[in-house]
């Protein structure tokens, strides 16, 4: 199964993840997912990223929370939300909200 | 193309959810897709008219009223709504009032789901 999971929150997410299992995993940072994506804590960044999947950041939510493109985790694609909708047709094909 | 049908528990301004629902809605309209929006929960708080938009408020009747106009199917769920005191006159136009089969039949019928949970 090819699964994108949109993680529209900071908090308590990593370990839903953790049960999740597809073929293909995509991770979709969007609202105050996004920070998963640029937040560093004691330097490290967030243990999220380091599961084996790919990973997009909606650029419209990291503008709003001021984060530019510069300071995104180079594994994290940015994208719009065009690219959102090509990569549910497209890449994946069991969409997952968490 | 595809149909993608998407459903919201989310509510209106207090989360952004919904606001994503309705931008994604609109960017897979102009993709070429065609678009189900159904409100559950708190998110049939969307369908009640005369919402004043207040600067550096999200707002949720320009944008639904847009994708009403280009064509997105929009279904709440009328218990939801009803038990919210919002009564069908006091109603965005368009907006379809029905059960949970609806979005049932509507997911049957859709090549994408997204369903996004309430707060």
């Amino acid at each position: 199964m090819r699964l994108a999971v949109f993680v529209s929150d900071l908090r308590s997410t990593v370990d839903t993840l953790e049960r999740l299992k597809a073929e293909k995993l995509g991770i979709v940072l969007v609202g105050n997912g996004v920070y998963h994506a640029s937040l560093k804590e004691n330097g490290k960044s967030s243990p999220l990223l380091d599961k084996p999947a790919s990973f997009y950041v909606l650029s419209e939510d990291l503008e709003t929370r001021g984060i530019s493109a510069s300071e995104v985790d180079s594994r994290v694609k940015v994208v719009n939300y065009g690219d959102v909708v090509d990569l549910i047709f497209n890449e994946y094909e069991k969409l997952a909200w968490l | 193309m595809g149909v993608l049908s998407i459903g919201v528990f989310s509510s209106l301004i207090g989360s952004m959810n919904l606001d994503f629902a309705l931008k994604l809605a609109d960017a897979a309209l102009q993709k070429g897709h065609k678009v189900n929006l159904w409100l559950s929960g708190n998110a049939t708080s969307l369908v009640k008219k005369d919402q004043k938009h207040l600067k550096d408020y999200s707002t949720g009747e320009k944008p639904l009223k847009a994708l009403l106009e280009k064509g997105v199917e929009v279904c709440t769920c009328e218990a939801c709504t009803l038990a919210r005191g919002i009564q069908k006159t006091d109603a965005i136009e368009g907006v379809q009032w029905n059960a949970m089969h609806w979005y049932l039949a509507k997911i049957h019928e859709s090549d994408r789901v997204l369903h996004i949970g309430g707060e």
